[in-house]
């Protein structure tokens, strides 16, 4: 569901979600109102909870290890482990039924981040401002071969610069 | 019945209906996730289970659960215990998913309500 941007606060190190009498229906199967269960009687109730996720140790990059819109790898992003930890209240609308509690993580995965997926994903679009931070790719081979800045601006100064039409005679060698 | 509700309580959020307080109606329809996980005998649900271990996804699943999105993603699986009006305890397991930032999705255009894509700005939950 929609909710206002407000509702959350993003920090350098956390996320927190506020919101307060959020309309749900209890369905008691899941997954619940669609597909196979559509038309399945529920509770309508309301929930409140404040959730606060907090980064752990040092961000990973992903980068799409598929271009299959179907797989679940096919998207970028810049990643930290978070824990969190919240409360929440529940009520059904007819006051049959209330309940409120607390949960967290407790060593279960969790994660946060930015990404991005679909359209907004390109091919050759792998490193973008979210992965802006991470070192540049460099292997065995091209530190020795690869020649640095300096040297690479020199040679192409060096190249002869092909602009406007060129006739093709120009470029035939004749015997 | 309760107990069930309480043993998947972010399944449940999942089912929510957007028509009360703070939440909103988006102009612009956020596109499910095109892939997921295969649940039988449910079928295609949207949205895939990260983590490691042999019932997850895998670290590098997607987490997000609309596609065409760009933005702030959070999520987790929670352990936590709550009590009802009665007193009695229950052990709650939660999967809420925050997504903020740009997406792309779907705008009525055509009389019928026929779609074309449209760029928005928007906070999204799954509970």
């Amino acid at each position: 569901m929609q909710v206002p941007d407000d509702a959350v606060k993003v920090t350098e190190d956390t996320l927190t979600i506020s919101l307060k009498n959020i309309s749900v229906v209890d369905q008691f199967q899941f997954p619940g109102g669609a597909g196979n269960n559509l038309g399945t009687a529920g509770f309508p109730a309301t929930v409140s909870f404040d959730i606060t996720y907090t980064k752990m140790g040092s961000p990973r990059q992903v980068r799409p290890a598929s271009s299959d819109p179907l797989s679940p790898l096919n998207w970028a992003g810049k990643m930290w482990m978070a824990t969190n930890s919240g409360s929440f209240s529940l009520s059904y609308n007819d006051g049959t039924f209330s309940a409120q509690g607390n949960f967290d993580s407790s060593g279960n995965f969790g994660e946060m981040g930015t990404e991005k997926n679909g359209s907004f994903l390109r091919e050759h679009d792998e490193i973008d401002q979210a992965d802006s931070e991470a070192p540049p790719l460099v292997t065995n081979e091209n530190i020795a071969t690869a020649p640095k800045l300096s040297e690479a601006k020199k040679l192409e100064e060096n190249i002869p610069k092909l602009k406007g039409r060129i006739p093709v005679k120009d470029l035939i060698h004749e015997p | 019945m309760r107990r069930v509700l309480f043993g998947s309580l972010a399944l449940l959020f999942l089912t929510g209906v957007a028509v009360w307080g703070q939440v909103q109606v988006p102009t612009v329809q956020p596109l499910p996730l095109p892939g997921g996980d295969v649940i039988s005998p449910y079928g295609l649900f949207n949205q895939f289970v990260p983590g490691v271990g042999s019932i997850y996804d895998g670290l590098n699943a997607d987490p997000h659960g609309i596609t065409n999105f760009r933005g702030v993603t959070a999520m987790g699986y929670t352990l936590g215990l709550a009590t009802d009006n009665s007193g009695k305890t229950y052990q709650v397991i939660t999967d809420v998913r925050v997504y903020q930032g740009d997406y792309v999705g779907a705008q009525p255009t055509f009389p019928a309500g026929g779609s074309t894509s449209a760029k928005a700005h928007g906070t999204f939950v799954e509970i």
